[in-house]
This record gives structure tokens, C-alpha cells and sequence, in this order.
């Protein structure tokens, strides 16, 4: 479509054009000129007649029409309309105020929705002259000037208006307190868009600006719509400001808002309801008491039906409003959000901003609510989530991940392995490589929640070459992904079977755990250990893990637990000990030595009897477990370790754990007292019946108090030991691979011992 | 359940009952007047009945302008009258802008301009189906229009109607009237829909003598 044209050396021929507006019925087609420098030409004219024709013929080629716009910009018309308006602003008469009308008009359109437009506007200066327009004498001259820049000022790409600068406050004021209602729209953008810090929103609240703004509320559709709109600019997060709106006139300009929501005009409801979201976010107090709330989730969500931005903009409005809110995502899906989403959804074509926003929506509502999962799914609308992974546009790919992620929270589904298939995880490892880091996260933090899986095993996913890529996104740069891509690998490897583990073992190598390990980044460490220690625990081959190159991976484990610096990493460690405590003699004794090693040397306390001090219980536990297993008589060697535990001061920090709030702690403490017989001679029993064990530890009698009690007290303790080992749900507390060292293994023997213990909260056995 | 019957004379006597206002009956026809954009009725009635119209009637000339351009067939007048009144309107309405281009496709079809409307098609509509995909389908049906030697005969021969062109102007008419801050239907239709919504809640619950004809009003007994 372009025409490269020699210009011509001489100026351009004169044309005298009638200047009234075209006649009726002719028209020379001006939607069918092509774009060409010969426009270019006819602005540069010294004719006011040629220029004027130009500026009309570029003004109505590019309204409406986007691809024109972009083209013209591409040609260099903006700075030519630029000029011809900078140099019509020093003349005077009728053909003047035709040029500024037209050219400012003509800029107006380059700037509506189109960023490069905005850009171009932007750089030719434009901007002071449009400004300077507005105190012109001619009502056309302002109106056309004003709604360009409102159309300017529409865009993210504008400066910001400086309310410092001389003579701004007083322009910003005469525009809306002009009759003009394009004026009042231009000082509503304004507002909408400088108002962002908070230093800015009370800035522009000063001065009578604020009660000006409310009293446009009772204006026109339009001033009322402008005005709702730049309220919730200033209202943003902004409690001063906030609170003076819901005091005005005694709340009064808070009723107009709520009734405002109850409009015939879908863009003012839609406003509305913003307005009032902006308002509670700041304080939920604001609203409470009306009712108010279930009415805004009952509005966006009929506002979800309506066509156009309005609809587009409601699905916005609705995911920012039930963000982390349980009690409103509930009201929304009482209001049958999710029904009106999925059936939207599933409407071809969908313009991406649409679909962006209904992806959101179910995203939000699916966060943290499993019946809202559940609707969703039954919805059959779940297809072209997988199919929006694809999507050309990255916000879409985003909310599609998003979306993903929080309905494969969904533990019922997860157990079923309904998300292990190729058409969600295929999509979701390609995102991996996607250009957005964001979308790279998300797909990532998704693809962590569907491989945690309880029934169907995982071969299928190693297969689609997802280990593969989450092991080389774990020496990312990006510590964010380095952690995320390990916590999928935890999750791979969580009950996972011995093949599985083989697998993830060969792929990530000894070495890159053990580096992994000793990550500078707390986060990465934790997911490391945590990967050991799934790795470690389940059955006695999965020990070797620990050993393998000349137990590289134990030692990294050791140095982490010397320096542990966060909690979480301090209780994988210790589970990692404790799992391999659970094995051989050979193995309780390597764990053994590591912990003397760090016993025997400075003043610092042994990291073992630090973390049965620590104030976090889930860490108290976990050592309880580690002395539990090293103690364990169910091995020869468990006499020596005892007296070596003794001597660390193991026991004497037992006996202070007596009074441990934590129910959990007192049961593994129960468990761990009884292999610490007071009286030396007391040989623990090696070969232990459940009959045989109870005989022992109730004979023993190095506890104050009488003796009677203390059997009591032991029965009681015993018991709960049992009922840990019955019940499974408590069992999660209990790390993989460390039974409970009373050799009971089936629920009859534990029924055998219970029948001799007489307990208080037995009833009849 | 069975449904309460109320005869002809029964429903006449409740409806002779209900009172309503001259002034009210005024201002709803003159409110149509305007909307629509009858000036001299307008005008006319304003005279006669002495009611005052809720919008300035200078202001309905220009809206008045763009409406006939497009009614007699002379879309890009109507388009660039639009922009001299309002340059955000098209801006900011992707869709009538399209079904204004569309009704420029149909124009030229009509007219016989076959290379030109191809042209057309090629250089203006198609970049707005690309802009946005929902309106490919409408798209396809218009270009469709070239297709067929004999296009009133066509499947899709009713883009050709006059009727098309009076949904086009009223599409634009009605973006006018929003522009301007005004509402873009009449009060009466909202009754109208009002009427029908009322008389398909009452009949759950009773039989009688219904409006079937909202032309003519007539007042149809019920089927017992």
C-alpha cells in the first residue's frame, strides 16, 4: 500500500477548495484514499484549504480503523498534523479554528487505544498545544482538544498531570467546573490517571476537588461515569482519603454510590460496583451492614453476561473482588458464577481480553474453596483451559496457568490422577520455555500440584520428559525456579515407588543433590532435604540414596543441620537422619557418628539437643523421632548408641520434655523414654513381644512419685503410641520410614496388648 | 393448579378503573419523537400539545443528518458527519464501525460495483475481522453477497433489504443519543417490554383476555 513518491523540488501547486464542509450527496469517498506520503504533502501545504482537506481525509480514514492508524504513523502523519497544529495556534479567523478543530481531532484518534499513537502523539510536542487549546474562545476548539486529551490521557503511556506546576491546579479546576461536559471528562482522566502514589491521591484531594468529583455524580450519564471513575482512582488504598468520601454529607455521597450500582446504564453499574470494591478494600467496614456485599457479587456477576468492555472489564472487577476471600467467593458462587463463567468460556471465538478475564475469575474462584473445584470440573469447561495454554497472547497463556494451578489444588481430583494426562501436562512443560518468567512459574507451581499422586504412578509423566526439565530448571539462575522446580521433584517423590525413585536419582545425580543441598538460598535447601528425605524413607533399599558416592549426600545433610538456618530446613534434615536411622545397625551407626562428631567439639550446643529446645514443635518431634530410631533396641547395637545418647545429655533433655504442651511431642517422647532405662542394669530386651515390652517398662521405677501412678501414667502413654499407629491420619505427622519400634504390625496384636492395659479411656475391649 | 379465569367484561371493568395522566401519555410520545429523531413531528407536537421536549431539538438536527445519510444509502457521509459531531463515537464502538463498513459493502454491491466492493472487502473489512475475531461471522455472510449472480435471491439476500439499512441508522442513532448523555431507547419500549414481561408472569397463574398484537392492542379473550 505504500507509495514512494519523488517530491517535487518546488512547493506544491495552489488549490482553491470551497472551505465549507462537503455537500451532501458527493462525496469523493474519503474512507477510499489510500494512505501515501502524498497526504504528507498536502499537510505541508501553505493552502489552509489543502491542509484542511488532508486533515479531514486523515481524520476520517483513521477513526474506527486501527490498522490505518498504524500505517500513518508508520508514514510519519503524526508529527505533519503536530506541526500544522502548532503553526494554525498563531493564526487567527475562521480557517484556524477549522485546523485546530480538525487536527486535534485527528491527533484525538492516533492516541484512542493505540499505544504507538499515544507514543507519537507524545513525541511531537503536541501535548503543551492541546493544553493551550483549552483556554481558547471557541467552544469547538476546547471540546475537540479536551477529548483528545482525555483520549491522551486515557493511556498508561501519558505522563503523569503535575499538580505543581503553575497554573495546573486552576486549569484542572476550570475544567471541572466548566459546562463543557468533554471538559469534565478531560479533568476525570486526569484525575484517573495521576492519582497512583498516595502522596498524589490526597494532592489532588485538596482543594475542593473531591466534593467537585461527588457533586458530579448527580451530573449527566457521562460527567456521573467520568466522575465514578477518577473517585476510585483517589480512593485506592488511600484511607484518608477513603474515609472522607464515607463521611461527606454525612454519608450521603456513600448512598448515591450505592445507588448508582442499581442504574439502567451497564458501564455506570459496572463503575459503581468498582468504586464501592475500592472502598472495601481500603476497610470492610465501610460496607458491612447492607448487605452490600452479596448485592456487588450478585451485580459483576449478571455484569458478566453484558457484551463489549463492559462485560470484559466485570470478570476483572469480580477476580480482584473474591481475591483470597473465602466468605465472598462463596457469595459468588451462590450467585452461580461459576455456571455463567464456564458457559462464556465455552463461546467461540473469544476476544483475548475476555477470555483473560474469565480465566481469572475461575482462577480466584477455584484459589482455595474444593466445592468450587468440584462445580468446575463438572462443568466440562476444563478442555479450553488446556486449549487457552496455547493461546497466541501471553496474558491469556498467564491466566490459563494460573487458572491451572489453582484448580489442581484440588486433592480429591489429584488422588483420582485425573490432571496426569497428556493434553494438561504436555501444554504445561512446554510453558516451561515460555519467553514470559512469569508464565514459566506458574506453569512450574501447576505442573507441582499434579504430580503429587496418590494412586496412578508417574512413569507417564517421566516419560513426557517432565523430570528431565524440572531437573535442568533446578540450576536455573532464578532462585524462584530453582526452589519451585525442586518442590515438584519433593512432590514426584512423595510415596513414590522404588522405580520412580530410581529415576529421579539417576536424572538429578548424588552430586547435584548434595551442591543443592548446600544452596546459599534457604528455600532451595529445604527443598532439597526435603527431596532426601522422600527419597530416603519407605522401605529399607530407599536408604542407600543417602550413601551413594561415598556418602556425599549425608555429609551435605550434616553441614546443613550444623548451620541450619531456617526451621523447615533444621526438620527435613533430621527426618533425613532419621530415616536412615531406621535401617541397619550399620546405618543407625553412621548417624550416630555424624551426630558425636558435631557432639564432642566446642561450646556450642549439639544441634540435636538444640532442636529438642526449639519453640517450633514440629521440630522437637522430628529430633524425637531421630532418637527414637538411634535408640531402637530392635538392633544389636542399641545398647552402645543408648549410653552415647546418654552421655550427650539426650536423656536429661527428655526428662525436662515431660511437660511439653504439644500432644505430638509427648507421644514421640513417650516412645523415646522407654529405651532409656534409669537403672544401668536394666537390660533392654532384645527379642520384645508386645507382652514381654509392657512387662518391662512398667517394672521400671526411676520416676519420683509412687509407682502405682506411674503405671498409670506409662499405660496411658503406651496407648497413645498405639492409637498413633492405628489411626493413619495421625500418622502424617510421622515421617516415612520410621515405624514405631514396638515390632506391632498388626491391628490384632495391638488389641492383645490393649485388653492387658486397663485404661482410662478404653472403653469396654 | 388450576388458573383463575377472568372474563372479557371482568378484565374491561379493571382496566376502565385505572387512571392514567394526559400529560404522562405526552411525554411519553414526545420522548419517542425525539429519540427517534422526528424533528418536525417533534416540533409539531411540541406546538399542539404545549409539551416540552427533554432535549434541546437543535441538537437532533445534526443526529437527525447522520441518520438519513444512512437510510438513503450514503454511508461515508454518514461516517464523516459522525466524526464531525462526535470523533470518539466510531473510536470507541468497534462494532457499529463495522456494521457501518458493512453497510458500505452492501451499498456497493447494490449499486453493481462489483470490483470495488471486492476491493472494499480486501482493504476495510477484512483488517476488522482480524482486529476482532467475533465479527468474522457476520463478515463471511456480507462477502458472501458476492458470491451469487443473482444476490436478492440469495440465502443471505436480506442484508439487501431495507430493513438492514434501517438497523444500521438505528445502531448509529443510538450511539449519538449515548454520546450526548441521553438514553438511547424510548421510555415506550420499555413499557411495551414491560407489558409483555407482566403478561407472561400472569399467565402461571390466571386466564384472560390477553394483548397478542402490540399494534393493535386489541384485547383477545382467553382460551377456556
Amino acid at each position: 500500500m505504500l507509495v514512494t513518491l519523488s517530491l517535487p523540488s518546488s512547493t506544491s501547486h495552489e488549490i482553491t477548495l470551497p472551505l465549507s464542509t462537503m455537500p451532501a450527496s458527493v462525496s469523493p469517498a474519503a474512507s477510499t484514499i489510500r494512505p501515501s506520503t502524498d497526504t504528507l504533502i498536502r499537510l505541508a501545504s501553505s493552502d489552509h484549504g489543502v491542509q484542511l482537506k488532508a486533515l479531514r481525509d486523515v481524520k476520517n480514514q483513521i477513526i474506527g480503523n486501527r490498522t490505518k492508524k498504524l500505517v500513518y504513523i508508520k508514514l510519519g502523519a503524526v508529527p505533519a498534523v503536530a506541526s500544522v497544529l502548532a503553526d494554525a495556534l498563531d493564526g487567527s479567523g475562521h480557517s484556524s479554528t477549522d485546523l485546530l478543530v480538525q487536527s486535534a481531532a485527528a491527533l484525538g484518534s492516533f492516541a484512542c487505544g493505540v499505544d504507538a499513537g499515544v507514543r507519537a502523539v507524545l513525541d511531537s510536542g503536541a501535548l503543551p498545544c492541546l493544553i493551550q487549546l483549552l483556554s481558547n474562545h471557541d467552544e469547538k476548539v476546547i471540546g475537540s482538544a479536551a477529548r483528545s486529551l482525555k483520549l491522551l490521557y486515557q493511556s498508561k503511556l501519558a505522563p503523569k498531570y503535575d499538580l505543581s506546576e503553575n497554573g495546573s491546579v486552576e486549569l484542572l479546576h476550570s475544567l471541572l467546573n466548566s459546562e463543557n461536559e468533554n471538559a469534565n471528562g478531560l479533568a476525570a482522566s486526569i484525575i484517573a490517571h495521576s492519582c497512583k502514589a498516595s502522596a498524589e491521591q490526597k494532592a489532588f484531594c485538596l482543594n475542593g476537588i473531591l466534593a467537585k468529583l461527588i457533586d458530579l455524580l448527580g451530573g449527566s450519564i457521562s460527567q456521573r461515569d467520568a466522575s465514578l471513575e477518577s473517585l476510585a482512582s483517589i480512593m485506592k488504598s488511600n484511607h484518608e482519603v477513603a474515609s472522607q468520601f464515607v463521611k461527606y454529607e454525612r454519608g450521603q455521597a456513600l448512598n448515591l454510590l450505592v445507588n448508582l450500582t442499581n442504574e439502567r446504564s451497564t458501564r455506570t453499574r459496572l463503575l459503581a460496583c468498582a468504586c464501592l470494591i475500592t472502598l472495601r478494600n481500603v476497610s470492610s467496614t465501610y460496607l458491612r451492614g447492607r448487605g452490600t456485599e452479596t448485592k456487588l457479587v450478585r451485580y459483576l456477576v449478571e455484569l458478566l453476561e453484558e457484551p463489549g468492555q463492559v462485560g470484559e472489564e466485570a470478570s476483572f472487577a469480580l477476580s480482584s473482588f473474591i481475591e483470597d476471600d473465602e466468605h465472598l467467593q462463596k457469595l459468588a458462587f451462590d450467585a452461580n458464577a461459576i455456571d455463567v463463567l464456564c458457559n462464556h468460556l465455552q463461546k467461540d471465538p473469544l476476544q483475548p481480553k475476555r477470555l483473560e478475564g474469565i480465566l481469572i475469575a475461575l482462577a480466584r474462584m477455584c484459589s482455595r474453596l474444593e466445592f468450587c473445584r468440584a462445580k468446575f470440573l463438572q462443568m466440562q469447561a476444563f478442555n479450553s483451559v488446556s486449549e487457552a495454554l496455547h493461546h497466541d497472547c501471553a496474558d491469556v497463556r498467564g491466566a490459563a496457568c494460573i487458572c491451572m494451578r489453582n484448580v489442581t489444588r484440588s486433592v480429591q481430583n489429584l488422588s483420582a490422577g485425573f490432571f496426569m494426562n497428556e493434553n494438561i501436562v504436555i501444554p504445561l512443560l512446554e510453558l516451561l520455555h515460555d519467553p514470559n518468567p512469569f508464565i514459566q512459574l506458574e506453569a512450574l507451581c501447576a505442573i507441582s500440584n499434579i504430580v503429587v499422586n496418590f494412586r496412578t504412578s508417574n512413569s507417564s509423566f517421566i516419560r513426557w520428559g517432565g523430570l528431565k526439565q524440572l531437573v535442568q530448571l533446578s540450576v536455573s539462575m532464578d532462585p524462584a525456579i530453582r526452589s519451585n522446580s525442586l518442590c515438584a521433584i519433593r512432590n514426584l517423590t512423595f510415596e513414590a515407588d522404588n522405580k520412580c525413585k530410581a529415576e529421579v536419582f539417576k536424572e538429578l545425580t548424588a552430586s547435584s543433590l548434595a551442591s543443592l543441598v548446600s544452596d546459599p538460598d534457604p528455600s532451595v535447601q529445604e527443598q532439597a532435604l526435603a527431596i532426601v528425605r522422600n527419597l530416603t524413607g519407605g522401605s529399607l533399599e530407599s536408604i542407600q540414596y543417602a550413601f551413594a558416592e561415598g556418602g556425599i549426600i549425608l555429609d551435605a545433610v550434616q553441614r546443613q543441620l550444623e548451620c541450619a538456618s531456617t526451621v523447615e530446613s533444621g526438620i527435613q534434615g533430621i527426618f533425613v537422619l532419621s530415616n536412615v536411622a531406621s535401617g541397619r545397625d550399620a546405618h543407625k551407626d553412621a548417624v550416630m557418628d555424624r551426630l558425636l562428631h558435631n557432639m564432642g567439639s566446642g561450646s556450642n550446643p549439639p544441634y540435636l539437643l538444640r532442636f529438642m529446645q526449639s519453640n517450633d514443635s514440629r521440630l522437637r518431634t522430628a529430633s524425637l523421632w531421630l532418637v527414637v530410631n538411634l535408640a531402637s533396641p530392635s538392633c544389636m547395637g542399641a545398647s552402645r548408641r543408648i549410653a552415647k545418647l546418654r552421655k550427650a545429655g539426650v536423656v536429661s533433655q527428655l526428662k525436662i520434655m515431660v511437660k511439653d504442651p504439644c500432644l505430638d511431642v509427648k507421644v514421640c517422647r513417650a516412645g523415646a523414654w522407654h529405651f532409656f532405662p534409669l537403672k544401668p542394669s536394666f537390660e533392654p530386651i532384645a527379642d520384645y513381644s508386645p507382652g514381654n515390652f509392657f512387662l518391662s517398662a512398667a517394672s521400671s521405677d526411676d520416676h519420683t512419685g509412687s509407682v502405682p501412678d506411674l503405671r498409670r501414667q506409662l499405660k496411658i502413654e503406651l496407648f497413645m503410641c498405639i492409637a498413633l499407629r492405628i489411626f493413619p491420619v495421625l500418622l502424617h505427622s510421622c515421617p516415612s520410614g520410621c515405624p514405631i519400634p514396638f515390632g506391632l504390625k498388626t491391628r490384632n496384636s495391638i488389641l492383645l496388648l490393649s485388653t492387658s492395659i486397663t485404661d482410662p479411656f478404653a472403653t469396654s475391649s | 393448579m388450576s388458573k383463575k379465569v377472568i372474563t372479557r367484561d371482568e378484565w374491561e371493568k379493571k382496566l376502565n378503573d385505572v387512571k392514567i395522566r394526559k400529560e404522562d401519555m405526552n411525554k411519553l410520545v414526545m420522548n419517542f419523537l425525539v429519540t427517534e429523531g422526528y424533528v418536525e413531528a417533534a416540533e409539531k407536537f411540541r406546538i399542539e400539545s404545549g409539551t416540552e421536549p427533554d432535549i434541546d431539538l437543535t441538537t437532533i438536527t445534526e443526529r437527525m443528518a447522520v441518520k438519513k445519510a444512512v437510510q438513503c444509502g450514503n454511508v461515508v457521509d454518514a461516517i464523516e458527519k459522525v466524526n464531525d459531531l462526535n470523533p470518539e463515537i466510531l473510536d470507541t464502538n468497534p462494532l457499529l464501525f463495522f456494521h457501518l463498513q458493512q453497510q458500505r459493502l452492501i451499498e456497493l454491491i447494490r449499486n453493481g460495483k462489483v470490483e470495488e466492493a471486492l476491493e472494499f472487502a480486501q482493504d476495510e473489512l477484512a483488517p476488522r475481522g482480524e482486529e476482532n475475531q467475533s465479527f468474522l461471522e457476520e463478515l463471511e455472510r456480507t462477502v458472501a453477497l458476492l458470491a451469487f449472480e443473482d444476490v436478492s435471491n440469495c440465502p443471505v439476500g436480506e442484508l439487501l433489504d431495507m430493513s438492514q439499512r434501517h438497523k444500521t441508522a438505528s445502531e448509529v442513532n443510538a450511539a449519538i443519543l449515548t454520546s450526548q448523555s441521553h438514553e438511547k431507547d424510548p421510555k415506550l419500549t420499555s413499557l411495551l417490554k414491560m407489558l409483555i414481561w407482566a403478561q407472561n408472569q400472569l399467565d402461571k397463574k390466571a386466564a384472560y383476555p390477553r394483548i397478542n398484537d402490540l399494534s393493535s392492542a386489541k384485547l383477545e379473550d382467553p382460551s377456556v
